[in-house]
């Protein structure tokens, strides 16, 4: 089976208060299989650190198939590599050539620190879900499933956008580090649902201002993030979450 | 619920601002664009009239010179205030630089650099208005007669300013930044404003990129055309 | 002390028990509730939904997750559906059927209660989540779409595209930040339960470390509820997710708390195969695929070689080569056999030496016929999505050569013994989801762990806890209990000695795991011998001592992922005996438990009711002790015991 080596160098960085480094891991990098992923090939080069007596790289990862949102580092200057689509866990050694170099680094942004290597503190994010991102109905006798109509094609984009993993990705690859994508996904699933319709004010509202708050960027309609995201969530959430702040604005108090 | 002070200080508000304060500037420049296209004619009577006319409307040309001034300002101010929040947003870049990964993606100068063609057009507005705005007029000689009446020689003024290559070539340069800057800002205040929906999202792309060029290239014209004496006046 | 194992159901008819039950049960005032905390670990969907209703209830909830995010827990990467007997469809589903189907597809050895109630409350699942928003498929009139699954009769799979686990938990996630946000839940991230805290005799708190900084805390709470899933990972390879783990649960094994049933492993038919030494985890693709695909082999062993070596494609073997195996042996079911049947079958012609892929452990799934009967445009309106994923993971594109697959570990029906009311043989420690053993017998049925983890967490724990706590009323305690700075010692010390015992070896964690995992695919796997389990035994305890004695772990005492492998790999390494051992005790063959000394001659599974109608429940005796068996039978009044056939 065939193998590959690559130029490989890594982001560094023992704790949130190091300066962190890159480091040239060539060495480590020979006759990888080319079928591996990208994380058994970081598995790869960690086994053979640790025989080594060095300290293994840091990095995140879980379900390993692309949908728990865990994983997520910066590949030559692409948030999950090169491919669309995809998580970093989904990308292979096989779409890379032989002898490339590659550059891995962490998810940059202020609001998500790292933590150690490629690990970084992704809890802004479920702090934005915490201030809004849910009807607010208790666990109980519930009207019946179907007593809500929800035509296909309207559940069908309100799926598209809660296919959202939260990795990261939009944040990583928005050149002003905004979370609005990962905001709008959410604003627009239940913008589009009925179940959702009540307390849509209330939701935008919290929302936005907890993202502002956390310290992500503004969006400037780039659109990198569209591009960046594994699951290719459409730029129209956030089109959507600016208008349902504009019918809050509006609707005044 | 959601107070309009605290809206329009919201990272989504501040792009409301943008948008509408952005679309307005549009509006003033395709005035000034039309205007200006007078100044493709060899002979100045009509340009030099409709500067006569917006100079007749005495007090009124002040107030709106202000209202004009103060939405380049305000426009200006705001997208300071966005950059700097996003500049501390991630204050440490990608080792190698960042790379698109297509699609649809606007990822380029002018979608992601906006803060920099809108700080060069604002720096070129500020010479701008000291060059004609408070440039040299009928006391330094530059006198047309308009209707038969007495009115500054702007186009005559404009015509020898671009006839100089120092002059002429950074005023072109500049209107390359507003064509990018228009590149970007034509779609993008439908998006903020939350206008878009993706089945019109080509058209009003491709559309920006013709109002872009138009204004980019109607303006760019000019210099070049007294730079080349295209209409023959040294002959 | 010997251990009674009571049920704790109530009297009375099957249809009837559970509202018997909440009829008779004690509750917990408003103002009580908030006195008392709940510990839940884990926020898949038997954790969140359990942390968000309890919190609404009003009792004061601390919630863990080992994830960065709770939103993270594998419950996330279920693609199939989601049972329920809401018959829109009309085609005849009603609580006995699904209860029926689910306590036949678990081979008899599940409690008739647990799966009646499951199956009471799977419609009410349904209203509950598409009340919070969750986007499930829905027809052009704007209802609700279901599907038929898994070779099931009635059309009683709901679905959301291939993500319906990704929807139902980040709902769940929805209510439990709805509670994070009120202040009622206070949510632990990156937190490792390491050891379990008993006061008196009752579950009273655990003991955690903070994966961030190492450093271990203490938490006090009135009841404990281990929402941690399933134990997969102990075969290394799996459609786990890399964190999964069965640590919390063994834990609590070893502080007491029974564990049952542990050799019923699911090993589900079509999964992507391992293809080489590096992988990491083996990716499930849907079983719908089955549906169009036709599983088969060479014939001829020479040809399989060819194969492998690469010398020759699927495309150069003739049709009368071709070994379409399952066709051949099922006439009827064909390609479409339950789950255990076809992984058995697959493992059987790869053991005979004639796999397709480099390890000589694939089969192929073919859908040329599909494709020249109904068109390539028809099977990718199907499964565009399956292909997609299939090609972007293994390079190959199936339209134009078979899928290659090979089983892997899906599903544990095993876990923590527990009662009627989801209660350990501990007082005040609950086990939900896939953590516990009650609800799937020996196998379960597609599209039912979602319902069941569910179930658990939004309907069955708010009844069943309020009733212990108002029974039992445990005392309020707080961390300063001395048992809290024991426990904390002992766990501590177990750390520094192991840290210390590893500063060197030759060999890896990951290595040694690897290793365990191959053992218990070959020989406590989809086919299991009294001689291999013997020998799998012998081999696993002496992983143990390699694992012991020469492995070299990073000594970082911060984040440190290996450490925390480590710590999990040498838990697995001790139930993986247990496991090996229950396969070894039970003598027939159930669901996904396959002596090979017990099939009939068609060589189908044959049970033995009349000996092992029971749940066998496990007894931790302390370290290099045997474990001691302790039986619950099982008690069949509703449904009459008979065996499968497929043929």
């Amino acid at each position: 089976m065939a193998t590959k080596s690559f130029v490989l160098k890594v982001w560094r960085q023992d704790g949130p208060d190091s300066p962190g480094t890159v480091e040239d891991l060539t060495e480590y990098a020979k006759d990888v299989n080319e079928h591996a992923s990208f994380l058994e090939m970081l598995d790869l080069i960690n086994e053979r650190l640790m025989a080594d007596g060095k300290r293994p790289i840091e990095f995140d990862s879980d379900c390993r198939e692309g949908i728990c949102g865990q994983c997520g580092c910066v590949v030559n200057g692409q948030a999950h590599g090169s491919q669309r689509g995809t998580t970093v866990c989904q990308l292979h050694m096989r779409s890379f050539e032989d002898g490339q170099t590659i550059v891995v680094e962490p998810f940059r942004a202020t609001a998500f620190p790292v933590i150690k290597d490629l690990v970084v503190d992704r809890s802004a994010f479920d702090k934005i879900q915490q201030a809004g991102g849910y009807v607010s109905v208790p666990t109980g006798p519930k009207p019946d499933a179907n007593s809500f109509k929800i035509g296909k094609e309207v559940s069908d984009r309100a799926f598209d956008a809660a296919a959202c993993i939260g990795c990261g990705a939009c944040v990583a690859a928005c050149p002003n580090a905004s979370a609005s994508l990962f905001t709008g996904a959410k604003i627009t699933q239940f913008a589009l649902m009925p179940q959702g319709a009540p307390e849509r004010k209330r939701r935008v509202s919290r929302m936005v201002e907890t993202m502002d708050d956390l310290g992500f960027g503004h969006c400037s309609n780039i659109g990198e993030c569209e591009a960046a995201c594994p699951k290719e969530i459409s730029l129209e959430s956030i089109a959507i979450m600016k208008r349902e702040y504009l019918k809050a604005m509006l609707a005044g108090s | 619920m959601l107070p309009l002070k605290k809206a329009l200080t919201s990272s989504l508000g501040k792009k409301y601002l943008m948008a509408a304060s952005g679309i307005a500037l549009v509006g003033f420049l395709v005035t000034h664009l039309a205007a200006n296209l007078l100044l493709y004619l060899p002979e100045g009577e009509l340009y030099n009239g409709y500067a006569k006319a917006l100079h007749d409307w005495g007090p009124l040309l002040i107030v709106a010179e202000l209202g004009l001034g103060g939405l380049f300002l305000f426009h200006a101010a705001v997208a300071t205030g966005l950059h700097m929040k996003t500049a501390a947003a991630r204050q440490k870049g990608y080792l190698e630089g960042q790379r698109s990964k297509g699609g649809n993606s606007r990822f380029g100068f002018p979608a992601n650099k906006m803060i920099w063609s809108g700080g060069i057009l604002f720096a070129f507005l500020v010479l701008h208005i000291i060059h004609f705005r408070f440039g040299p007029g009928i006391a330094e000689g530059y006198e047309a007669m308009v209707n038969g009446e007495s009115a500054r020689d702007l186009h005559r003024l404009v015509a020898e300013e671009f006839r100089k290559a120092h002059i002429a070539l950074p005023y072109a340069a500049v209107m390359l930044f507003l064509g990018a800057h228009l590149r970007h800002g034509f779609w993008s205040w439908l998006q903020s404003l939350g206008a878009m929906a993706p089945k019109y999202d080509k058209i009003i792309y491709s559309l920006g990129l013709l109002v872009a060029l138009a204004f980019a290239l109607g303006f760019l014209g000019i210099p070049f055309w007294y730079l080349l004496d295209v209409p023959g006046m040294l002959k | 002390m010997s251990i009674v194992l009571d049920s704790g159901e109530p009297a009375g008819p099957l249809a009837d028990k559970w509202d018997a039950f909440k009829d008779q049960m004690k509750l917990v005032s408003p103002a009580n509730k908030r006195k008392h905390t709940i510990l839940v670990v884990g926020t898949g969907l038997a954790g969140a939904s359990a942390a968000a209703t309890l919190a609404e209830l009003g009792y004061h909830v601390k919630a863990f997750c080992i994830q960065d995010s709770p939103r993270r827990a594998h419950s996330i990467a279920a693609q199939g559906g989601i049972n329920s007997t809401k018959n829109y469809p009309y085609d005849g589903d009603s609580v006995y059927r699904l209860f029926y189907d689910t306590i036949k597809g678990g081979d008899y050895r599940s409690r008739e209660s647990n799966v009646h109630r499951l199956a009471q409350l799977s419609a009410n699942i349904i209203d509950q989540c598409v009340a919070q928003g969750v986007p499930f498929a829905r027809e052009y009139g704007g209802e609700l779409a279901t599907r038929s699954f898994g070779g099931a009769q009635v059309s009683r799979t709901f679905y959301a595209k291939g993500q319906t686990g990704q929807q139902l938990l980040l709902g769940a996630y929805g209510a439990l930040n709805r509670q994070i946000d009120a202040g009622r839940v206070e949510m632990f991230e990156r937190r490792e339960m390491l050891d379990l805290v008993k006061v008196d005799g009752k579950a009273r708190g655990i003991i955690t470390r903070d994966l961030v900084t190492g450093k271990l805390e203490k938490h006090a709470g009135h009841a404990v509820l281990l929402c941690t899933g399933g134990y997969g990972r102990v075969y290394f390879l799996s459609t786990n997710a890399f964190n999964s783990n069965g640590t919390a649960a063994w834990r609590c094994h070893k502080r007491g708390a029974l564990f049952a049933n542990p050799c019923y492993v699911q090993i589900h038919p079509t999964c992507i195969p391992a293809s080489g030494d590096y992988q990491s985890k083996l990716t499930l693709m849907s079983e719908s695929l089955r549906n169009d695909g036709r599983v088969w082999v060479p014939k001829k062993h020479e040809d399989a070689e060819a194969i492998r070596n690469g010398s020759k494609t699927a495309k150069d073997i003739e049709p009368q080569d071709r070994d379409y195996y399952l066709e051949t042996k099922y006439p009827s079911f064909g390609n479409l056999v339950p789950r255990d049947v076809a992984s058995r079958n697959a493992k059987t012609v790869c053991d005979d030496g004639r796999g397709v892929n480099i390890t000589g452990r694939a089969v192929f799934l073919d859908f040329e016929t599909a494709i020249e009967r109904d068109g390539e445009d028809a099977i990718r309106d199907r499964y565009g999505n399956l292909f997609h994923m299939y090609e972007k993971i293994t390079g190959d594109n199936p339209y134009k050569v078979p899928m290659k697959i090979y089983p892997a570990t899906h599903y544990t029906m095993g876990g923590l013994w527990v009662d009627y009311s989801l209660m350990t043989n501990i007082p005040g420690l609950f086990a939900l989801g896939e953590a516990n053993f009650s609800d799937h017998g020996a196998n379960r049925l597609g599209a039912s762990a979602l319902m069941q983890g569910l179930a658990d967490g939004y309907f069955v724990i708010p009844h069943t806890l309020g009733n212990y706590l108002a029974t039992h009323k445990p005392a309020a305690i707080d961390e300063s209990h001395p048992e809290f700075e024991t426990v904390q010692q002992e766990v501590q010390d177990d750390i520094d000695s192991f840290l210390e015992s590893h500063q060197s070896g030759s060999t890896t964690v990951i290595d040694v795991y690897r290793r365990l995992g191959q053992v218990m695919y070959d020989r406590v796997g989809m086919a299991r011998t009294a001689d291999g389990l013997r020998s799998a035994i012998a081999d696993i305890r002496k992983l143990r001592e390699e694992f012991e004695n020469d492995v070299k772990v990073p000594q970082n005492t911060d984040f440190n992922k290996y450490l925390e492998v480590a710590f999990r790999a040498r838990d697995f390494l001790e139930m993986a005996e247990l496991l090996a051992r229950d396969a070894l005790e039970r003598e027939e063959s159930a669901g996904g438990h396959f002596r090979e000394e017990h099939q009939t001659e068609d060589g189908e599974a044959r049970r033995n009711d009349d000996d092992f109608a029971y749940v066998a429940a496990w007894e931790w005796k302390g370290d290099g002790e045997e474990h001691e068996l302790h039986k619950e039978q099982l008690v069949f009044e509703n449904v009459k015991l008979v065996q499968r056939s497929y043929k």
